[in-house]
């Protein structure tokens, strides 16, 4: 299959992931659900488990307003939606990586109304990056890893570990030549390609996303090299469960050039150091990858790495993409958007999501009118 | 004297006997320390604000002025003034999701606008996430805002019993804290001075549970409307001494009101209970709503959140951080059905009140489940209204009070039937 067969198909499962995910357990693969890229999805891996990864879907609330608010992002609202309908009955259980105050809520109220068999928490702390965090998370680290071994009612062996994380680590620097691919060789694998193609990992084994991303990297490198008009941008926020935006912003013949998405540069940012013991080692990875925003900014300030990648990635705009009700981005909002104009001069633009209202008209006109103020139409 | 002359004069005097005095001693204390925190603005005392459910007791053993922006934000709201104070932060690009303390705290910071003319300027910040991770995020504002350094005290969330790890992580934190305000304000750590500040904060807050308590008895001698009002010095000032005798004297009024059986309402039909925060621009109408359907809030989830239990250990510092990080908002589910079970049964409540608040997330993601399992295990009804602490551009009143008029309605129904 060449590149753009497999790329297409890896943008039809981000479009709806779910009959794929359905079809995983007659595979022999034994799913789990995680929300968050701060779940230590090698954990899992080496258990013989498969880290699933739910992002939400468009579709209407129906049996979660029972138990969420209208007023808590569509994210939480259309998992656990999709779980008490019935649809996840695929997975062999969720883990809840403690990020922000839904998904700290989100777990108990998931657990108490689902019956599957696996239930798994990761309390994280918010100071990610000093000194004094770190012990309380490899403790942690080390206490997920005794929660799935009991489950299983067996060890998960250290060896197995160190292979999972290898695994993962091959898939952290394919994702990245993949990334950097996009700003080297323009013209050959569009920013919406590329992100259909690392996003396509969250549903399947890692081994499987390496020899996938392999092969797109050995036909992209061989291609050669367009000039593109389309006009540079960066996409901020979570997650994107679905391609529209990216599909619109090449409609509308702009190019994502980079992101700081949690589905996308954040997800693959750092490795885990493979010559120290496991545990210390996974938890030191989340301890020092860039910080989601629900954690403290220590190490390194968000806006300075994010005017960076905005700089070397030569991107002109900026397009916030949120999930309404997300307060940790939409606290950062205001200061990233001074500091985008007053230091770069590079506009952005702030763009809620909704996935139980989700209307694409309405993100096209606006994104449609931002583009037109930067190429000053 | 005619007739209705006399009626008037007796319901005069009846309200009069009824009128908790010790809310004048509350307000001359909160209005000193106010003033106090005020005048200190510009001199060499250090002022730093805090969460509401952070450690202050070193501060006040390091003799450093707190101010609580919550509460603040509590009273602009109660004076009908936060709106405003949001649309200023709303017009400099904060949603209108965010939680209305923050965004009234921005926007009075930017103005110096509420009440009384904003709060003082920090020299430093001090953020505790064991109530909600917004507060970091609204104290990396503040400090952005005022250039001033932040201490956060990272307190991890609890499932079940507090796992030893995150105690450690907790103790570590108090050392720092001590550390970071040796530094700050140049001051040696003194033990015997924490201790001193720590046994007056637990002692405060066993009066505190103790005037609480008082409304086990029936009529309840005060509602929970009263005792939104009576926690600010808990919050604000435990750990020093006239916070001390502030509780003590009303502790004595209320059982003096207890003995003489003296209760809040002209009558008491029904007891309620109510679970977070209060609606605080409206509780004048719900106070007179609840009155005039003869329902006593007489218990809440929210103000026994400063009624902290004693940890046995030799060591203050983790004792503190031991407190800090099991309290009401930082535990699971189960846990917090538990204390809502604990205090249905304590205060024989016929029901219970959810105010599901917009403007906090880990305070009302989950009422619903709880509001099941307390009927589940009490076998009283609840119910849920919607509206925000501060922001009353969330809040219908027409549907909230007709909610509360049908559900204490149907309470009746109820108790004919039983």
């Amino acid at each position: 299959m060449d590149m753009r067969t497999v790329a297409g198909e890896c943008l039809e499962m981000w479009r709806n992931p779910y009959p794929h995910l359905a079809r995983l357990r007659d595979e022999g693969e034994r799913p789990v659900a995680f929300f968050c890229s701060y779940t230590p999805e090698e954990i899992l891996h080496a258990a013989g488990l498969t880290p699933v990864r739910l992002m939400g879907a468009v579709r209407t609330i129906t049996h979660a307003d029972a138990h969420l608010q209208a007023y808590c992002c569509s994210l939480a609202r259309t998992d656990l939606d999709m779980a008490l309908a019935g649809e996840l009955d695929f997975l062999e259980g969720a883990v809840f990586a403690q990020t922000c105050d839904t998904m700290m809520r989100l777990s108990d109220i998931w657990r108490r109304n689902t019956s599957f068999p696996f239930h798994g928490d990761l309390v994280l702390p918010i100071r990610m990056g000093e000194e004094i965090s770190l012990p309380f998370l490899v403790e942690e680290v080390r206490r997920f890893r005794k929660q799935v071994e009991d489950y299983l009612g067996q060890r998960i062996w250290d060896d197995a570990l160190e292979e999972s994380i290898h695994v993962y680590n091959r898939n952290r620097r394919l994702a990245d030549r993949l990334y950097r691919m996009r700003r080297e060789k323009p013209g050959v694998l569009d920013g919406l390609m590329a992100t259909a193609c690392l996003v396509a990992g969250f549903w399947m084994r890692r081994e499987k996303h390496n020899e996938l991303l392999h092969q797109i990297m050995e036909d992209a490198e061989a291609g050669e090299a367009g000039d593109t008009e389309r006009l540079p941008l960066l996409v901020s926020g979570s997650v994107c469960a679905t391609p529209d935006l990216y599909e619109l912003l090449a409609e509308l013949d702009a190019e994502v050039v980079d992101d700081d998405l949690c589905c996308g540069h954040r997800y693959f940012d750092a490795y885990v150091d493979e010559s120290i013991s496991p545990e210390e080692a996974i938890a030191r990875r989340l301890w020092q990858r860039v910080n989601c925003p629900a954690k403290h900014q220590c190490l390194e300030d968000r806006a300075e790495r994010l005017l960076r990648q905005v700089g070397d990635s030569g991107a002109r705009g900026v397009v916030f993409f949120l999930q309404s009700f997300c307060e940790p981005h939409l606290f950062d909002i205001p200061y990233l958007r001074n500091r985008l104009q007053e230091e770069l001069g590079v506009p952005s633009l702030v763009l809620e999501s909704e996935l139980q209202s989700f209307s694409r008209g309405q993100l096209r006109t606006r994104l449609q009118a931002f583009l037109e103020t930067i190429r000053g139409v | 004297m005619s007739a209705e002359e006399h009626r008037e004069e007796r319901d005069k005097e009846d309200k009069e006997r009824r009128r908790i005095k010790s809310g004048a001693a509350m307000r001359d204390l909160m209005t000193k320390y106010y003033m106090e925190a005020k005048a200190a603005e510009g001199t060499d005392r250090h002022i730093a604000w805090i969460t509401s459910g952070g450690p202050v007791e070193p501060l006040i053993a390091f003799g450093v002025i707190p101010v609580y922006p919550e509460n603040h934000g509590a009273m602009c709201g109660a004076a009908h003034m936060n709106v405003e104070l949001c649309e200023v932060a709303e017009s400099r690009g904060f949603s209108r999701d965010l939680c209305s303390y923050a965004r009234g705290d921005i926007g009075s910071a930017i103005t110096r606008g509420g009440p009384i003319g904003g709060l003082p300027r920090p020299t430093f910040l001090v953020c505790c996430n064991n109530i909600c991770n917004t507060v970091f995020k609204w104290y990396e504002e503040l400090s952005r805002f005022f250039d001033v350094p932040l201490f956060i005290f990272d307190t991890p969330f609890v499932r079940g019993d507090l796992p030893s790890h995150h105690l450690d992580y907790a103790r570590r934190q108090m050392e720092e804290y001590i550390s970071f305000l040796e530094r700050i304000t140049g001051r040696e750590y003194d033990e015997a001075r924490f201790v001193e500040v720590a046994a007056k904060s637990l002692y405060a807050s066993g009066l505190w549970a103790e005037v609480l308590a008082c409304n086990q008895h029936r009529p309840a001698p005060m509602t929970c409307f009263d005792a939104f009002i009576l926690m600010a010095p808990i919050v604000t000032l435990r750990g020093t001494q006239e916070v001390v005798d502030f509780y003590q004297g009303l502790l004595k009024e209320m059982r003096e009101r207890v003995e003489q059986g003296i209760g809040i309402l002209p009558s008491e039909k029904y007891r309620l209970l109510w679970d977070n925060i209060p609606v605080w621009y409206e509780m004048r109408n719900l106070g007179r709503l609840f009155m005039e359907l003869e329902a006593c809030l007489v218990a809440d989830t929210y103000t026994s959140a400063w009624t902290f239990q004693e940890v046995e250990t030799e060591d203050p510092l983790e004792a503190m951080a031991a407190i800090y990080t099991e309290v009401y908002l930082n535990i699971n589910l189960e846990r917090m059905a538990d204390k809502i079970e604990s205090l249905a049964r304590r205060f024989e409540v016929d029901g219970m009140v959810m105010h599901s608040n917009r403007s906090c997330k880990p305070y009302s993601l989950g009422q619903y489940d709880l509001a099941k399992e307390f009927t589940r295990r009490t076998g009283k009804p609840a119910l849920i209204i919607e509206a925000d602490h501060t922001d009353s551009r969330w809040y219908n009143r027409a549907e909230v009070e007709g909610r509360i008029r049908d559900f204490v309605e149907n309470l009746l129904a109820e108790s004919v039937t039983a």
